[in-house]
């Protein structure tokens, strides 16, 4: 199958500190991949390297065929493509729903309002939101706010999606609203990283999972095989303790 | 004391200070604006990463700030004839008032740009916005609602700055108190009056800056 | 000529550094007159007793709301009239204090605003008198978020020392004033002076910078 995203020889250091340690992964096109990982394992660090937030020091990241850290490489060409939810939902707070969502597809894509406001609407209606609109961020909730997050990424109509840990800064109750939209993102065969430590997520739509410590990917494996039998101690004692918790 | 407070003589002086108040007005409007234009700049020039333009405006902004005011304007004031220039008092006074302001003006602009959430930049960059558009959609409309009250704030402080102006002999609130304690040697009289209408603009504008404190209702989205 | 009243100027400048040791004593004496009073002042602003809470804030838009030279007339200018006669000098410490005082009020007591209520509760449920809850309690916390714009009215306060010149204390804009009549090169004498201050006011600049970032984290 094609690789949609690879990383070859990856290596990241803040200072000293060793935060992505040669990672080699391939992400085919339509794949769901999780990562977990203990905090500070480099999990948030690693996707943030997909479309450059952070730098790399020394390997190779190629997304669809560009290689993203190349000095020529046209990153709005590249962002376009990739939509990126960040764990604090990052609205703009000085803008209703519905502009927070045209902003990129008007002033980076070109596109004409009315069209912009047509695919606006459209991925709101795919998270469940056409009445919140007008609304601005701050008289959502976390999982509204959330879920206008993901409309956003989406109406760009990136090929890849990015998610970091986006359930972690969430109440519980609203945690199923956000999963339930991501899943149903997975049957339209979108390509999908997704930070996070939601087991039945996971279980239910990953095609692999991608386990990382210290900076390390230290297993990766089938979502069944990976929680219920992991082969490493590191991963073993990871899993009993997001269970307990 | 106060109980032969003369309010006659300053009805009969009412003239001299209403002239002497339409002139700090103006003065003011005209310095605030430009000192407005000023530190746009400076604050651009500051945040850039080109060092031509950096290093002048951090040059600019820490010698004005560390200096008094009265000392700028005798500096513009007793120095801009050595070099030749010649302009009347007002614009010798409006200058040094535009860039003293101008240079806390930079300041305060840039630290509504340092408020705003990184996140926000973070977000604008994922969906491949320039760093122009980044500034004019993102960053700028967030900072604007966090710099006005302490743009207004500035503003109360120009309005008494302005005052020393009278200093270099400017016809303005102040030296109307000035004038009128020369004539009449009734200094109570004079600056109780000359603080009376500056307590009144310093008044509406405090206000101002309240009200707009509390329109800063996208602060709360976080 | 430049280099005439150049070496004019130098001959000359131990008058400045006499200049600059006056600015140092008034702005010393008036920075520790200040935040004392300031302290009190801003303690009892944010207390129980209305009256004073009033007063004080009438106090304080009075100085907040006119200029600082207005304020030096009305003090050397008035007080005679009412009987009380003051030097230049006593005077200009005089206006400094009742300025310098109103301005750190403020600070204070938006500091001390800034403690959530349930401090004072919880200090006052272990048995803690008013001043111990305000001492133990609520100052520390408070003194957080007082430092670094209290820092920052410092160098506002030295570089106000400036205008107590117009009531003819010698201080260092003062002597360039008087200097300037007889070295007509006012670009000269006045960089000399706004040298003189830089030197004083930028260590207390940066030193606000650092605690504003300190605090801040």
């Amino acid at each position: 199958m094609e690789n949609m995203i690879e990383f070859k020889n990856v290596h990241k250091w803040y200072g000293k500190l060793h935060v992505l340690n040669d990672i080699n992964l391939e992400i085919s096109r339509g794949e769901v991949l999780v990562i977990c990982g203990p905090s500070g394992s480099g999990k948030s660090t690693l996707i943030r390297c997909i479309n450059r937030l952070e730098e790399i020091q020394k390997g190779e990241i190629v997304v669809n065929n560009t290689p993203v850290h190349d000095k020529t490489v046209n990153l709005t060409r590249l962002r376009e493509d990739i939509g990126f939810v960040f764990q604090q939902f990052h609205l703009y707070p000085h803008m209703t729903v519905l502009q927070n969502i045209t902003l990129a597809p008007v002033n980076v894509k070109k596109m004409s309002r009315k069209k912009a406001e047509a695919i606006a609407m459209e991925k709101l209606e795919q998270v469940g939101l056409t009445d919140k609109s007008g609304a601005y961020p701050g008289q959502l909730s976390g999982g509204q706010q959330q879920r206008v997050a993901i409309a956003r990424g989406l109406a760009m109509s990136p090929e890849i999606m990015l998610f970091d840990e986006p359930t972690s800064a969430l109440d519980p109750e609203m945690i199923g609203e956000v999963l339930d939209v991501m899943v149903n993102l997975v049957s339209e065969g979108m390509t999908m990283c997704v930070v996070t430590h939601e087991m039945g997520f996971a279980k239910k739509v990953a095609d692999r999972v991608v386990f990382m410590d210290e900076g390390k990917i230290v297993e990766t494996g089938k979502p069944d095989e990976f929680f219920d039998n992991p082969k490493t101690e590191r991963a073993e004692s990871f899993i009993s303790m997001i269970l307990t918790h | 004391m106060l109980a032969d407070f003369n309010f006659r003589v300053i009805f009969e002086y009412l003239p001299l200070f209403l002239t002497g108040l339409r002139a700090t007005f103006l003065i003011s409007i005209v310095s605030i604006a430009l000192a407005l234009c000023t530190g746009i700049i400076a604050c651009a020039c500051r945040i850039s990463p080109a060092r031509v333009l950096k290093y002048p405006a951090i040059a600019y902004i820490e010698i004005i700030r560390s200096t008094p005011l009265l000392v700028q304007i005798y500096f513009l004031y007793f120095g801009l004839p050595t070099l030749g220039v010649r302009i009347p008092e007002i614009q010798t006074g409006i200058l040094a008032l535009m860039l003293n302001s101008g240079a806390y003006i930079a300041e305060i602009i840039r630290a509504g740009i340092n408020s705003v959430d990184e996140g926000q930049l973070e977000a604008g960059i994922s969906s491949g916005l320039n760093y122009v558009q980044r500034m004019r959609f993102i960053i700028l409309p967030q900072a604007l609602g966090v710099t006005i009250p302490p743009l207004l704030g500035q503003a109360i402080v120009l309005v008494k700055d302005s005052a020393l102006l009278s200093l270099i002999s400017v016809a303005e609130l102040t030296r109307s108190g000035q004038l009128m304690t020369s004539e009449r040697f009734m200094p109570t009289e004079a600056f109780f009056t000359v603080a009376f209408f500056y307590m009144c603009i310093y008044f509406v504008l405090k206000a101002l800056a309240e009200w707009s404190q509390k329109k800063l209702i996208f602060r709360e989205a976080y | 000529m430049m280099a005439f009243y150049f070496s004019r100027l130098m001959e000359i400048f131990p008058f400045f550094l006499k200049g600059l040791w006056m600015t140092v004593q008034i702005a010393f004496i008036s920075l520790f007159t200040c935040t004392v009073l300031g302290f009190f002042l801003g303690i009892f602003r944010s207390g129980q007793n209305r009256f004073l809470k009033w007063f004080i804030g009438v106090y304080v838009s009075f100085v907040r709301g006119t200029p600082f030279v207005v304020q030096v007339f009305i003090i050397f200018f008035i007080l005679p009239e009412w009987g009380i006669q003051l030097e230049a000098f006593p005077a200009a410490l005089l206006a400094m204090a009742i300025m310098g005082s109103a301005f750190i009020c403020e600070i204070v007591a938006g500091g001390i605003s800034s403690i959530p209520k349930g401090q004072w509760e919880a200090a006052a449920s272990s048995g803690l008198t008013m001043t111990q809850q305000l001492r133990l309690v609520i100052l520390p916390q408070a003194m957080k978020v007082i430092l670094p714009p209290l820092v920052g009215q410092y160098v506002l306060l030295i570089k106000d020392t400036s205008v107590v010149s117009v009531i003819g204390v010698m201080e260092l804009t003062r002597v360039g004033w008087v200097t300037v009549v007889r070295i007509p090169e006012g670009l000269m004498v006045f960089s000399l002076v706004g040298i003189l201050y830089f030197v004083i006011s930028y260590p207390l600049i940066l030193l606000s910078n650092y605690l504003e970032r300190r605090m801040a984290v």
